[in-house]
């Protein structure tokens, strides 16, 4: 390939992963695929993409301006294979071509589920038991009923949890999973969690749509151990949220 | 034409059920994959930067001057560089090769490569986040010098470094003749080689990533984790899993801490000392630096250790 092509087509791959990158973190998508905290990586990685990109157009032109001027340019062949750059296409394909999605119970068959624990953490447990009754997500739930010994005191406490839906045919007519998937850095280590929802209404729910539960929380014991139930009142149907992963 | 049509028979006779599920898989594929990238791109930037500065800005004869062709001291040396710069795994790739290229002696660049990505700041600090300043960040970081320190020294038996390194095509061909004199030329220069550098290692990230994806949508992780008791069988798990999930070292440390509760100390720390040096995407990339031979030790070698250190630990502290 010849030397300035070579750099061309260099330079536009930068530039095309640089707004893919901008694009998915004006949209919000970038939260599908990492964790929020990692947003200002992001942001540094598409600053720096896009000096790089300009930094390949201008000795572009440099070089042209060069030869312009009947200086002795070296123009070879560019050595590094041309396949390099190919590769960088692959991630854009699949950004592009396949619709953005966040993990859901889809990928429970390979990442499971889990409606107990392990989840410790050494130092959120005092904000943990802070945190108002209404506020306190899934993961909350579940590290309360991990936690403590003796979970009567939350029994009857109003919860408001959003999550998406998981209908599994080994629960009750009336039960289904409410959901989320915990996210430490990226996709690939995120884990499900979820929690048991009683409700009339169970049957007519959509697997994976994302919903708003109300409702009092009750005690189940799965695997010899406690775990957090939602009585539901309300169901709302919600779009995805502006995080769809917990942080643990 | 045919293969179309034959195509479209065959697929007009599969259940619906088929579709949606290949469907489902390919979105869980595409979801880890870019999740992978995504986080994996800025430090892979970071880290051909960083190689880009070396090349212009650090000459061969500041190396030699610098680092101790002794052994010994070159690996603790090596590894202990790896204090001050903030790469991971993804970006101390290219910057190894550079260092190596600038004359660095195999010892102290095969220690720096496997002790940077623990030593860290960044690492220490996300660590230290996760579990606190106490034991587990100090085994992980004593545990990780050791092994990157001993696979260093067996790196200094193999006196010529063509035996070990492949050799490099594209270095150094762009500027032989204009060499960059003032200070703009000379980031403009680094900033080339980074872009670089960049595709050639990206290559093998996205190898890497699509590797592990694959095997996070059609291999089940409860196969692995069902399996958690003796003191051998659950650090084996963990090394396992290390490799599988490719994680970033910077922040394997959240990750990890999810598994305390079902796994020893050992097991955990374990994980937490081999992911950095091992995983699938860091054999991908070692394999474009190194020869063959060269990345079976660069496997074995701390994937021994760190299964050794494991045991070790859940004997003591089970």
């Amino acid at each position: 390939m010849p030397h300035r092509l070579y750099r061309s087509v260099q330079a536009l791959l930068l530039l095309a992963l640089c707004i893919f990158f901008a694009g998915k973190l004006s949209s919000g998508q970038l939260t599908y695929y990492i964790n929020a905290r990692f947003i200002p990586l992001t942001i540094f990685g598409v600053v720096l993409l896009a000096i790089l990109a300009q930094t390949l157009f201008s000795e572009n032109r440099r070089s042209r301006r060069q030869e312009d001027a009947g200086d002795d340019v070296h123009v070879h062949e560019h050595k590094p294979a041309a396949a390099n750059l190919w590769f960088m296409v692959v991630p854009l394909a699949i950004g592009l071509l396949i619709p953005a999605r966040p993990l859901d119970s889809s990928a429970f068959s390979t990442k499971g589920f889990n409606t107990t624990g392990p989840l410790v953490s050494s130092d959120s447990t005092a904000q943990l038991f802070e945190t108002a009754s209404e506020d306190r997500n899934v993961l909350d739930w579940i590290k309360i009923f991990n936690y403590e010994t003796d979970v009567s005191a939350y029994i009857g406490r109003q919860a408001s949890v959003t999550g998406f839906v998981y209908r599994d045919d080994k629960l009750a007519e009336n039960q289904f999973y409410l959901s989320r998937f915990v996210v430490s850095c990226c996709a690939a280590d995120g884990f499900a969690i979820a929690m048991i929802v009683e409700s009339s209404q169970a049957q007519t729910l959509e697997q994976d749509s994302w919903v708003l539960v109300k409702g009092p929380i009750s005690s189940i014991v799965i695997n010899e151990r406690n775990a957090p139930v939602i009585q539901a009142e309300s169901i709302q149907a919600i779009p995805v949220p502006e995080q769809p992963y917990l942080f643990p | 034409m045919a293969v179309v049509v034959l195509l479209l028979v065959v697929s007009s006779m599969l259940p619906v059920s088929v579709f949606t599920w290949l469907w489902d898989r390919l979105n869980v594929f595409a979801t880890v994959f870019l999740g992978i990238f995504v986080e994996a791109v800025p430090y892979l930037l970071l880290g051909t930067l960083a190689s880009g500065l070396v090349e212009i800005f650090l000459d061969r004869d500041q190396m030699s001057k610098w680092v101790s062709h002794r052994p010994v001291a070159a690996a603790v040396g090596g590894a202990f560089m790896g204090m001050i710069f903030p790469v991971c795994e993804c970006g101390v790739v290219p910057l190894t090769r550079r260092l190596f290229h600038k004359g660095m002696p195999l010892s102290a660049g095969i220690a720096f490569l496997l002790a940077a990505p623990v030593l860290n700041p960044i690492v220490v600090l996300s660590t230290a986040a996760a579990f606190g300043w106490g034991q587990m960040l100090f085994w992980r970081m004593a545990v990780s010098l050791v092994i990157a320190v001993v696979v260093g020294l067996v790196f200094s038996v193999e006196k010529d470094a063509a035996n070990v390194l492949r050799p490099v095509m594209t270095m150094e061909h762009e500027h032989q003749h204009d060499l960059p004199k003032t200070f703009a030329e000379k980031i403009r220069a680094a900033l080339l080689i980074a872009a670089d550098e960049f595709f050639e290692m990206g290559r093998y990230l996205i190898i890497g990533a699509a590797l592990a994806a694959g095997l996070q949508t059609f291999v089940a992780q409860s196969v692995l984790l069902s399996i958690s008791s003796g003191p051998v069988l659950p650090v084996l798990v963990m090394l396992g899993l290390a490799v599988l999930l490719s994680i970033c070292s910077t922040v394997d440390a959240f990750v990890a801490l999810g598994f305390i509760g079902t796994f020893s100390f050992g097991s955990v720390l374990s994980f937490l000392v081999f992911g950095p040096m091992v995983d699938i995407k860091s054999i991908i990339m070692y394999s474009q630096v190194f020869r063959k031979r060269a990345v079976s030790y660069l496997v074995i070698i701390p994937f021994l250790m760190s299964l050794l250190a494991g045991i070790l630990f859940n004997f003591v502290r089970p």
